[in-house]
């Protein structure tokens, strides 16, 4: 396919929601809040590892305002995950809505229903709990130590799928893959490396906080509007946590104001969903930005232990990782975000003995969950650090390096099968891949011939140059199924039902872009909409940068159905057959240019006229690889070599996506990710108290890169068609947070000759550095 | 902080006799700014930001402005020996210096703000009126938190800075971690130097320590010393010795004081350098 001669897809169309957003119009959760909604407060742990003695919640009961009062007492027992997930889940079912043991401060305790919010605020205060304090677990070698408080002690916790799990270990996953022998690989290497290195807790402050609301319909139907990445899993777990079938629930998703993958979490909507059903009135709760960092979902810390070997030559003999993450209190995504250290990571480079190792570790700190690069981003700090690290003992430049061993298009790695989601993964070999492009094409911008040795660098303000190549996935394959609706009407329009769920991102747009191209009509001849479980077909959601691939692929089809009903419909019109027919531009035309009929008229034909039947078709998709898009990262910076200030002044991401379907939104992704990535690699960072309790839990103490602090970034898109993909499409959402750590880290080493191995690279550490040099 | 009630006043001394009445329960706002960081406590709010005490006036050697005028007008204001139009572009984001008076950020000071480093370095003078009037000295203003020399009804009126004089020089830095961020180490200085020596020299830090403060030591050091790097240099080493540096936002202390004497020797250099009219 040419994809010059697309009409719609490739085509930077405005993002169709923009206008009304820019407007202000009542897009968001809050925005529907009804009348007479009872607001929700929480009272959460104090504590980061506590039993609950006793609860007395009589007094708040009778509170003015308080309608209803949950807590473990009132409330059924289920072990469930809240991650939002396919079914079943690769977590363990280790949360309760409420339970008599807290394991991290922000944790649930009681929850009040008042009249309003201040009266809710209010009647927490009246809740009376008596505590037998615990021993907190605040790390994961204190998590491993011998004698280790146990921190899931429960015997209803479990794990519904047959993978280990040992939570009187504090053991959330363990999984392991050798291919080759790592040993051999690095006997046989002229260098040696064994390298640990340390990421950090980081929240994706989305604008908009988690927030839920709950009531009943005129026959007594829970609906629950939310904030939510993942809709039908949502309806999946309520029903489950409250032990009702899921028919008595529908959850409508509107506009989301980011979730970056914090909401692919099912934090609230367990609580709404019950406290509607007790009280028959609304339920609104949303979150504070304390609560945001407290107790919703964070980037998992990650300690990475590298042993790497490479040949004189440049070739890498040996590619070792051992990962060990912090899931916190509840390991909902404990075990695929330490896979993806893996899998993601793993197959960039050629090496023929390659070894992993992943380990997921219970304490009693903030519960890491999804977050955007999913792993990845981690183990890409480490993996393209080491990488800068081997190209300078053999004396190569690090470009040339990566060029000499990085995957190709045709070749395949066995870490595809090794390491799947809770299961083998599913043998791939690279379609699509445009890197080498990208890492010529960024240098060229960033001007990389510039680099100097850092030890030819003096004075106080030093620059150097970084760089780093990545990849990511696009689905999870043989497990996320996506499914589109088309629906067309009178006037040549279309409804697009998607259960894929737009959070900000534009996919509604993307994926009206591709049915579009699909039925041969324009944009804004679509109406999107996107997400009720109750009319929209099903879909996993969004995660696993799976919406353009696997979705798109959905309403390309269902798009292709649809195509072929008006194409019958205007053969049976102009009596002409099929094989003559096209469509294009919302007409339907002979290919000799003789005959046309607008879809408008081919509509009412088939509503009104004559063999009346309603143009429509559904289509679902399962993917059966996970076409990796890949990324070269360059960046300059400026260090301030007596403070350890990191500037960063220039930044360049050259991405191949595949197709991009919506250049402009696709540019937007990567600026956005990449500006996620450099706050992440320099500033943003959980502080605790010795007892575990998270210090900086606002945006004043806790530093997020605004528009202000953006350094100059150039977002160039490297065409490549991936074959099994919507009109050559992969993915482009993930992969861009993941080279800001990396690249800044070989940056401020070419800088200052400082090589930094913990997150983030504070003044402190980076001067520290620089003075043990 | 939750506001039972808003007054508006018409002039100076209806505001007065309403926060006297008030007491404890009052609270004069002007631009309201820092009631993102108190916490919640029941005040009645009298709005002092429309009693004619904004503007700025250059008299005699002196600049005289008005308590309520904005850190976005003291940005725009441009004149040969001004120099808090530095600080107030380093100050916050446009929005927040757009509300925020000169005078709410001295009343009630907090660790990252700006102007009180500014004004103990330019030596101004701050008045606060009651009954009467009573002038106060920099030094005798900031020697503890502000606040605690209201009474109830007596509001900080004007504030006088001396106008920069050639072979002066004002030096200012506040590091940050991003552009709108809190300061780790905020410092200013203003240097006098005559026939190549340093005749004054006014020097004060905050952030890294616990309230704005002058620092002594270093301008003991200095004074009289070779208007040059080394006497800098060695005035930062000996009078930043005892200081008790305070680490933010996860830094150690002793990053603290290493960053604190980065600080304080780039406002002297700064400072030394226009001064010797460079
Ligand atoms: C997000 C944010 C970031 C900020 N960052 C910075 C920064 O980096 N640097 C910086 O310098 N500032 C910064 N500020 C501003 C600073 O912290 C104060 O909030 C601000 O200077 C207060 O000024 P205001 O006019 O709003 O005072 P208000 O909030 O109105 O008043 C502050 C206090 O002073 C009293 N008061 C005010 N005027 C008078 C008067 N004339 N007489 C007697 N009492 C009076 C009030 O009663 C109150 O107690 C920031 C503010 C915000 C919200």
């Amino acid at each position: 396919m040419n994809v010059k001669d697309l009409k719609v897809v490739n085509k930077s169309v405005v993002k169709i929601d923009s206008m009304s957003l820019a407007l202000g119009k009542p897009s968001y959760v809050a925005d529907f809040k009804p009348a007479d909604t009872l607001y929700v407060k929480m009272l959460w742990s104090p504590h980061a590892h506590a039993r609950i003695v006793s609860i007395d919640i009589s007094a708040a009961e009778k509170m003015p305002g308080v309608k209803a009062v949950l807590y473990h007492g009132n409330v059924p027992r289920v072990a469930h995950c809240t991650a939002g997930q396919g079914y079943p889940e690769p977590s363990p079912y280790d949360t309760f809505m409420f339970d008599t043991k807290v394991r991290y401060v922000g944790d649930r305790v009681a929850a009040v229903a008042a009249e309003t919010l201040e009266q809710a605020e209010a009647a927490l205060k009246a809740i009376k709990v008596e505590y037998e304090v615990l021993k907190p677990v605040l790390s994961i070698d204190e998590a491993f130590a011998e004698g280790a408080p146990i921190i899931h002690d429960e015997p209803d916790a479990t794990i519904p799928i047959p993978v280990p799990y040992e939570p009187l270990k504090n053991l959330v996953a363990h999984i392991s893959m050798e291919v080759g022998s790592l040993d051999k690989g690095l006997a046989e290497a002229d260098f040696q490396f064994d390298r640990t290195y340390e990421t950090q807790y980081a929240q994706h402050t989305p604008i908009e906080a988690y927030v839920a609301q709950a009531y009943l319909d005129p026959r007594g139907r829970i609906v629950i509007v939310t904030s939510t990445q993942v809709p039908f899993h949502c309806r999946r777990i309520v029903a489950q946590c409250l032990q009702i079938p899921v028919q008595q629930i529908r959850v409508i998703k509107p506009r989301i104001g980011g979730g970056f993958g914090s909401k692919q979490e099912v934090l609230l909507e367990d609580v709404v969903a019950m406290l509607t059903l007790r009280t028959k009135r609304p339920v609104f709760w949303e979150f504070t930005r304390e609560e945001n960092f407290r107790t919703g979902r964070t980037r998992h810390p990650i300690r990475i232990r590298l042993r790497m070997g490479v040949k004189k030559d440049g070739r890498i003999t040996a590619f070792g990782m051992e990962a060990t993450s912090n899931t916190g209190a509840y390991g909902g995504h404990g075990l695929t975000v330490i896979g993806c250290c893996g899998s993601k990571v793993l197959p960039l480079y050629r090496a023929d003995n390659i070894a992993f190792l992943g380990k997921v570790a219970y304490t009693n700190m903030p519960v890491s969950g999804a977050y955007r690069g999913f792993g990845a981003t981690q183990a890409f700090f480490a993996a393209e650090s080491l990488m800068d690290e081997m190209a300078e003992a053999i004396g190569m430049d690090p470009v040339e390096f990566r060029k000499l061993n990085h995957i190709r298009s045709g070749e395949g790695s066995p870490v595809f099968e090794a390491l799947g989601e809770g299961k083998k993964g599913v043998p791939m070999t690279i379609g699509s891949c445009a890197l080498a492009d990208c890492i010529a094409i960024g240098a060229k911008e960033i001007d990389w011939s510039r680099r100097t040795p850092w030890r030819s660098k003096t004075g106080r303000y030093r620059r150097g140059l970084g760089m780093c190549c990545l990849m990511q996935g696009s689905s999870v394959p043989e497990v996320d199924m996506g499914a589109a609706s088309i629906k067309m009407n009178e006037d040549g329009s279309f409804n697009l039902l998607i259960g894929a769920t737009d959070l900000g991102t534009g996919s509604d747009t993307v994926l009206g872009q591709i049915a579009a191209e699909a039925i041969g009509t324009t944009i804004d001849k679509m109406i999107v909409y996107s997400s009720d479980t109750d009319f929209t077909p099903f879909d996993v959601g969004a995660y696993a940068s799976s919406t353009t691939y696997l979705s798109g692929e959905a309403a390309r089809k269902a798009g292709a159905k649809v195509k072929l009903q008006i194409l019958n419909t205007a053969a049976e019109m102009l009596h002409l057959p099929v094989s003559e027919l096209d469509t294009a531009e919302g007409w339907a035309f002979s290919q000799d240019g003789q005959h046309k009929l607008s879809f408008s008229e081919i509509s009412l034909y088939s509503l009104y006229q004559k063999n009346q039947y309603q143009i429509m078709d559904t289509a679902s998709h399962i993917t059966h690889k996970s076409p990796p898009p890949f990324s070269a990262h360059y960046v300059e910076i400026e260090v301030d070599t007596w403070t350890g200030a990191v500037q960063v002044l220039n930044y360049v991401a050259a991405v191949d996506c595949g197709t991009a379907i919506n250049p402009k939104l696709a540019e937007g992704q990567t600026e956005g990710g990449v500006l996620n990535g450099i706050s992440y690699a320099l500033t943003e960072e959980y502080l605790f108290n010795a007892k575990g309790k998270m210090i900086n839990a606002n945006l004043t103490d806790y530093h997020i890169f605004s528009m202000r602090d953006k350094p100059p970034i150039k977002a160039i898109l490297v065409p490549s068609y991936e074959e099994t993909g919507p009109y050559g499409a992969k993915s482009v959402s993930e992969i861009c947070i993941n080279g800001a750590m990396p690249a800044i880290a070989n940056a401020i080493h070419n800088a200052t000759g400082a090589r930094l191995y913990t997150t983030p690279f504070t003044p402190e550490k980076v001067w520290r550095a620089i003075q043990a040099l | 902080m939750k506001l039972n009630e808003f007054i508006i006043p018409e002039d100076l001394k209806s505001a007065q006799s309403a926060l006297e009445k008030l007491g404890e329960k009052g609270f004069a706002v002007a631009g309201g700014t820092s009631l993102h960081f108190l916490g919640i406590v029941e005040k009645t709010a009298v709005d002092i930001s429309h009693l004619g005490l904004s503007g700025i006036q250059k008299q005699g050697g002196a600049y005289l402005i008005g308590a309520t005028t904005s850190l976005g007008d003291l940005m725009k204001f441009k004149d040969q020996g001004w120099v808090l139009d530095q600080v107030a572009l380093h100050t916050s984001t446009q929005q927040i210096r757009n509300i925020s008076t000169l005078g709410g950020n001295i009343v009630r000071v907090f660790p990252w703000n700006d102007f009180p480093v500014a004004l103990l370095a330019l030596d101004a003078t701050l008045y606060i009126e009651g009954v009467a009037e009573k002038a106060y000295s920099s030094d005798d203003y900031f020697n503890g938190q502000p606040i605690r020399l209201f009474q109830p009804g007596q509001l900080l009126t004007r504030v006088e800075v001396p106008v920069l004089k050639p072979g002066q020089g004002f030096g200012y830095h506040k590091e940050v971690r991003l552009h709108a961020g809190f300061s780790l180490m905020t410092a200013a200085a203003v240097i006098t130097v005559k026939s190549g020596r340093i005749d004054g020299i006014r020097v004060a830090a905050s952030a890294g320590i616990a309230l704005p403060a002058r620092l002594t030591l270093v301008e003991a050091a200095l004074g009289g010393q070779a208007a040059d790097a080394a006497s800098l240099q060695q005035a930062v080493a000996n009078g930043t010795a005892a200081l008790a540096w305070k680490g933010k936002e996860g830094m150690s202390d002793e990053y603290a004081a290493h960053l604190g004497r980065v600080v304080l020797m780039d406002v002297l250099s700064a400072a030394l350098l226009q001064a010797q009219g460079e």
